[in-house]
């Protein structure tokens, strides 16, 4: 196991650099793939041969067949780890950048988004796997196009998304863990092939991109020095941009220690922002509570519990349990705060899918047109 | 020296690496060395000169080394960049072969000289990213993989004497790769360095200048790393043990040192602020003692510049808690803000959270409303700035009777 991780890491750290190059002038092109299809004909017919086909992927008809057959437009290239002697830049075997993306849009629109296809904690594994597999093309033949940019940001927006949305689920069926580490990797290449062109030759839609990228980079990286420190270098127009801005103040509100401002500003944040943030708004209730059960210490404190609810943008029943949960009593409508009595780690096991915002499951939202960025 | 000619040159390396007089050896290939001026030795082929007068692998070495003073002069920090590379190679090579003689000691010269060198071209290579040509960072990074090569043949030099140990070489590099690692804002890469000096026996030992230098890093990371007790002992020591000549250096420890002071109290003179020309600083101090939370945004935004540059604009933000801390203080204490609030000197211990709201309204405090006042409040009383508790029913701050506001520096 250790072993298996070790090798993980260094695979992480060979992609890292890699992604520090970028097509300097004297830099060695990287091999030109020439697969036409999304899933290379050689990995389709052993795939076929060897029973190893999702259930995405099978011809229709053929599902019940002792060896069923690949449906073409619908077999995407899976992801291998590189191994030696394995030889992973044969042409024949990678997509070029226009491909990739035709298979990121597939990938999103017919199956990600696709009301039919259940559960989806199996539609994100075969979409996660998949999206990966396009980032290794992508690497192997050093890619750093537009394609390259329009990829990465529809895969940011799909992990983004799926973070939220699979929140509380097994271990087995998602793991938050990896996810971030592969949403941190796309969004530090994602940002650092902004920064390596030019600002005079970025047109609106590009530019309002990098606002977008740079503003969900913040939030969900909370607190985060260094990504602050890399906004402020950003040029004034993109930092004063609306949604940098408002990034920004949820950032300094967080690093100011002030939870009541970071819940209120969450607030005014749009659905993928929300998906961005959502993984520190816990750690905000529970500083709100942890700072109240200080400032409010005193034997008669009676603090409403509807007030509470307020702040803490919950109803009042979940504020109970929250509470509960962290040793702060509550008599009837009121909280009485204690410093001593506060518990720093949760007694029971919190459930954070319950606290998601309210208003935001009611909107009706298309997970397409999400992850597309056009909504 | 700065006009001899390419055989007078040779000649005189051929003497040094006979006597094995490993700093001699090392003025010959340093770029501090008048040498480098001297356009009789800037030769685009000097290899068969060399080739003469010199047994390899020296030749190569100085050939390589010569080629590199060229392009310099012609201002290709490039095709520089690659030759000295090759100038590297050749003590790393020869270190590998692991000669037990004696001069282990002039290969350690030989590389401390080689990676001034390598600094140097680091410093060319950013005034040429800022024309606009060559790629961020990615000589930069390549450079630092040099040095942590030359730094792995130190560090692994477990078998020589103290004396003549690699070793004496470590703290040196460590520095050179701490100064790229800022430079392409990868400080994490710094982890495994500090801990290989933390680790070993001679910490102490090394050379005054060079731990001045480790500790200005080593603090400016913790102070990155929100660790300000750290940062504050490291830039400290630093400070003081900086050679007084070298006032620029002085200066640049102290834009972190203070920041960092600041946040932990104590506040610097004007005095002090004007003999090392930062009175940036001097409007930061004001507003902060005085708990003027305007004067304190204005003066972040007027010189934005110069502290996101230097990378101390998040810290200063954090003086803000520091300021609402003085700021509520002279609310409590009714003297400093106008004369509506003098009424409150008669039941100074009970503070209507109104008053709060309103100084910070004065103060331009945007969208502030009793909530968040509260929360700030909280907060402050959770961090030990303020003795005492907020009551709800009575929407007031009752605050201790003895030392309702402990001094800063008795908080940490």
């Amino acid at each position: 196991m250790s072993r298996n991780r070790s090798n993980r890491t260094r695979g992480a750290v060979n992609l890292h650099l890699q992604q520090q190059k970028p097509e300097a002038e004297n830099a060695v092109p990287g091999p030109q793939g020439s697969c036409t299809t999304m899933c290379p004909l050689y990995e389709l017919r052993e795939r076929e041969a060897h029973n190893r086909l999702h259930r995405f992927e099978i011809l229709a008809g053929t599902e019940k067949d002792r060896r069923p057959r690949a449906d073409v437009v619908r077999t995407v290239k899976e992801y291998s780890r590189p191994a030696a002697g394995k030889d992973s830049t044969r042409p024949s075997d990678l997509r070029p950048p226009s491909v990739l993306l035709k298979t990121t849009c597939y990938l999103i629109d017919e199956i990600a988004a696709s009301p039919t296809l259940q559960p989806w904690t199996e539609v994100y594994s075969f979409v996660f796997d998949r999206l990966r597999s396009v980032r290794q093309d992508l690497i192997i033949q050093r890619c750093w196009g537009p394609e390259c940019k329009a990829i990465l940001e529809r895969t940011v927006r799909f992990l983004l998304y799926a973070s939220f949305r699979l929140c509380g689920e097994p271990l087995q069926l998602y793991d938050p863990k990896i996810n971030d580490t592969h949403l941190q990797e796309c969004l530090s290449w994602l940002l650092e092939s902004y920064s390596q062109q030019h600002s005079t030759d970025t047109t609106q839609s590009q530019s309002s991109a990098q606002e977008e990228f740079h503003a969900l980079n913040l939030l969900y990286n909370l607190g985060s020095t260094q990504m602050m420190q890399r906004v402020l270098e950003l040029p004034m127009s993109m930092r004063s941009s609306p949604s940098v801005n408002l990034a920004l103040l949820v950032s300094q509100a967080f690093v100011e220690q002030n939870p009541v401002r970071v819940l209120r500003l969450a607030r005014r944040l749009d659905f993928l922002q929300v998906c961005a943030l959502h993984r520190h708004i816990e750690t905000c209730r529970r500083k709100l509570l942890l700072l109240y059960s200080h400032g409010y210490n005193s034997r008669n404190c009676r603090f409403p519990v509807s007030q509470l609810a307020i702040l803490l943008g919950l109803d009042d029943a979940l504020t109970a349990e929250l509470c509960n949960a962290h040793g702060v009593t509550i008599q009837g409508q009121w909280v009485a705060f204690s410093k001593t009595q506060f518990i720093e780690t949760p007694l029971t096991q919190l459930r954070c899918v319950k606290m998601h915002n309210m208003d935001m499951k009611q909107k009706d939202f298309n997970i397409r047109s999400i992850i597309n960025g056009s909504f | 020296m700065a006009h001899i000619t390419i055989n007078q040159y040779l000649q005189q390396v051929l003497e040094a690496i006979d006597n094995r007089d490993g700093s001699f050896c090392a003025e010959f290939l340093s770029f501090k060395h008048p040498h480098v001026a001297n356009p009789r030795l800037q030769l685009s082929n000097p290899e068969e000169k060399c080739q003469q007068v010199l047994e390899p692998p020296y030749d190569e070495m100085i050939a390589a080394h010569l080629r590199c003073t060229y392009a310099v002069a012609n201002h290709d920090f490039v095709e520089a960049y690659k030759c000295q590379t090759v100038v590297v190679q050749y003590p790393l090579r020869m270190a590998f072969q692991a000669h037990k003689e004696d001069n282990c000691k002039k290969k350690k010269k030989f590389l401390w000289k080689m990676c001034v060198v390598m600094g140097f071209i680091c410093q060319a290579e950013q005034q040429l990213q800022k024309k606009g040509k060559g790629k961020v960072g990615d000589m930069l990074e390549k450079a630092a993989e040099q040095l942590m090569s030359c730094f792995r043949v130190c560090a692994s030099d477990n078998r020589a004497g103290i004396d003549d140990s690699k070793k004496w070489g470590m703290l040196f590099l460590i520095n050179q790769l701490f100064k790229i690692y800022f430079k392409i804002n990868k400080l994490h890469l710094c982890k495994p360095l500090i801990r290989a000096i933390d680790s070993s026996n001679l910490k102490d030992e090394y050379s005054m200048a060079q731990r001045v230098t480790y500790k200005y890093y080593v603090g400016c990371k913790a102070m990155f790393d929100s660790d300000f007790q750290q940062a504050e002992e490291y830039l400290s020591f630093s400070f003081q043990h900086c050679h007084r000549s070298c006032q620029r250096n002085k200066r640049l420890i102290l834009i972190y040192l203070l920041p960092v002071k600041m946040l932990l109290g104590h506040m610097p003179t004007d005095q002090l602020l004007k003999k090392y020309d930062l009175m940036q600083f001097a409007d930061v101090t004001k507003a902060v003692s005085e708990g003027n939370l305007l004067l304190l945004n204005e003066v972040l935004a007027k010189h934005e510049t110069f502290f996101i540059r230097c990378g101390i604009f998040l810290i200063l933000e954090k003086l803000k808690i520091i300021t609402y801390r003085n700021l509520f203080k002279k609310v409590n204490s009714s003297d400093g803000l106008s004369r509506s609030y003098r009424y409150l000197l008669l039941k100074t211990h009970q503070m209507p959270l109104d008053a709060f709201l309103v100084a910070l309204k004065m103060m331009q405090v945007e969208e502030v409303d009793i909530d968040e006042v509260q929360c700030i409040l909280a907060n402050l009383i959770y961090m030990g700035h303020i003795k005492g508790y907020i009551s709800h029913q009575h929407q007031k701050l009752v605050v201790s009777k003895q030392n309702p506001f402990p001094p800063l520096s008795s908080i940490s």
